[in-house]
């Protein structure tokens, strides 16, 4: 689902698949990871969760 | 080569044109380019061609990578298309971007104005910021840009002067244009493709000498006496027409005409050419802009564009019209490929002007001289 995601370049597929990614992580490496990719892609949709996942990232010091 | 070029910019009387060279030797041509194409404002694109916010264009020119966007706000801007991380290209085909410009190979993300806004994992596995890299210095790189009469022109180098100091001369001749004018859409715009260098257009657009013979169909209504030169040295020059015929529709119907326009207007059109590659119409009815795109030292491409006076025209006229430009266009095309393929005859030294006819064609031979002159100075005085 993912990679289908990618390979049509679905940006809202790929950040809500990424944030559950996330929600799922077992580490906080992976979990951060995961928050990143779901990130980056709303900011490129223009899509309004990526303020609330920016939020998340700074949060963790990631941002 | 040096006494090539101050032969061009002699009077007209004795000049020679731009040799050979500059049509047809790569070398000669790029560092032309440097000083002309590159070193002053350059038509690049119309603002029609990003409508809406967010509408992003790449656009290479002669090979330089360049991004045209309109930005969330409405402004016009053009960028290198260079990620300023790997320096991957950032845009490969004109879309819409919503939220910001990503790069397709490490994900860092610009927004529409430019800003470095995003540098994901920059600093590992999910950490996003590194103290080696400052958002606030990696942001893409302009180019300055000035949009009239829709046409966006750029300034590769950023060394030229600002463009309405360039063209006060011209802005304020057609000043009583400048108001709104309306792209007619789709069918209003074309491309014609000539295997020429641009320059050669520019040209032909130039002076009116050529009208009879290539464009025989306007001797019914627009004799060569009708018209005359416009000569501006060191700035712009073209040819206008004093019996200049309005388009009409069945019925006798004629697009709306611009607003206010004195009694010069009445019968009287302009076509200038705003160096070094823009060619426009003032009608009173409507006007074009053709932007040549050099594609290579022998190969151009030519964009042209039609605006109306509002901004809903009837669609069966305009179709019409855009026809008949685009027959008169045609015309021209065996000609300026013709004259590159004459500059590949070793004996040609440039040609001779008619002192009384191609006054507006020297003007542009010794404009683009004196550019490469300059540059050649400023080259040299950089080097002591």
């Amino acid at each position: 689902m993912l990679l289908a995601a990618h390979a049509a370049g679905d940006l809202t597929a790929l950040t809500e698949l990424y944030a559950k990614a996330a929600s799922q992580a077992e580490t906080n490496v992976a979990r951060g990871f995961y928050l990143t990719q779901a990130y980056i892609f709303a900011l490129e949709a223009g899509d309004t969760r990526a303020e609330a996942l920016a939020v998340s990232l700074k949060n963790q010091g990631r941002l | 080569m040096f006494n090539d070029l101050e032969a061009v910019i002699a009077p007209i009387e004795t000049a020679r044109g731009l040799p050979n060279a500059h049509y047809i030797d790569e070398a000669t041509f790029a560092q032309e380019n440097k000083a002309v194409l590159f070193g002053t404002w350059a038509g690049l694109a119309v603002g029609a061609d990003v409508p809406e916010n967010g509408d992003a264009k790449p656009i290479e020119l002669l090979g330089l990578p360049l991004l045209l966007i309109r930005d969330k706000d409405g402004d016009v801007r053009v960028f290198q298309n260079t990620c300023r991380h790997r320096g991957m290209i950032l845009v490969e085909e004109p879309r819409k971007i919503e939220g910001a410009i990503r790069c397709p190979y490490h994900s860092w993300c610009y927004s529409t104005k430019g800003k470095l806004v995003a540098t994901p994992h920059v600093g590992g596995p999910g950490m996003n910021t590194h103290d080696a890299v400052d958002n606030d210095t990696l942001g893409l790189i302009e180019v300055p840009s000035h949009i009239w009469r829709d046409v966006i022109f750029v300034n590769i180098n950023g060394n030229a002067a600002p463009f309405e100091q360039v063209h006060a001369n011209l802005i304020a001749r057609w000043s009583e244009f400048d108001q709104p004018m309306y792209h007619g859409g789709a069918d209003s715009t074309f491309q014609l493709a000539a295997k020429t260098n641009y320059k050669l257009a520019v040209e032909n657009y130039c002076e009116s000498y050529h009208l009879p013979w290539v464009h025989p169909g306007l001797n019914s209504y627009s004799r060569l006496e009708d018209h005359y030169n416009i000569n501006e040295p060191d700035q712009y020059s073209g040819q206008g027409t004093y019996v200049y015929r309005q388009f009409e529709g069945e019925n006798g119907t004629r697009f709306p005409d611009f607003k206010g326009l004195s009694g010069k207007w009445d019968e009287g059109a302009e076509y200038i050419t705003v160096y070094p590659n823009v060619l426009l119409a003032a009608q009173r009815d409507h006007g074009y802009a053709i932007i040549l795109e050099p594609k290579s030292i022998n190969e151009t491409l030519e964009h042209v564009h039609i605006y109306y006076a509002a901004p809903k025209v009837d669609s069966t006229m305009r179709v019409k019209n855009t026809a008949l430009w685009k027959e008169v266009f045609e015309e021209d095309i065996f000609v300026v490929e013709g004259m590159q393929r004459g500059r590949y005859g070793p004996g040609f030294d440039g040609g001779r002007f008619s002192p009384a006819m191609d006054g507006p064609t020297h003007c542009f031979h010794a404009w683009v001289a004196q550019r490469i002159l300059d540059h050649r100075g400023s080259e040299a005085v950089a080097a002591e």
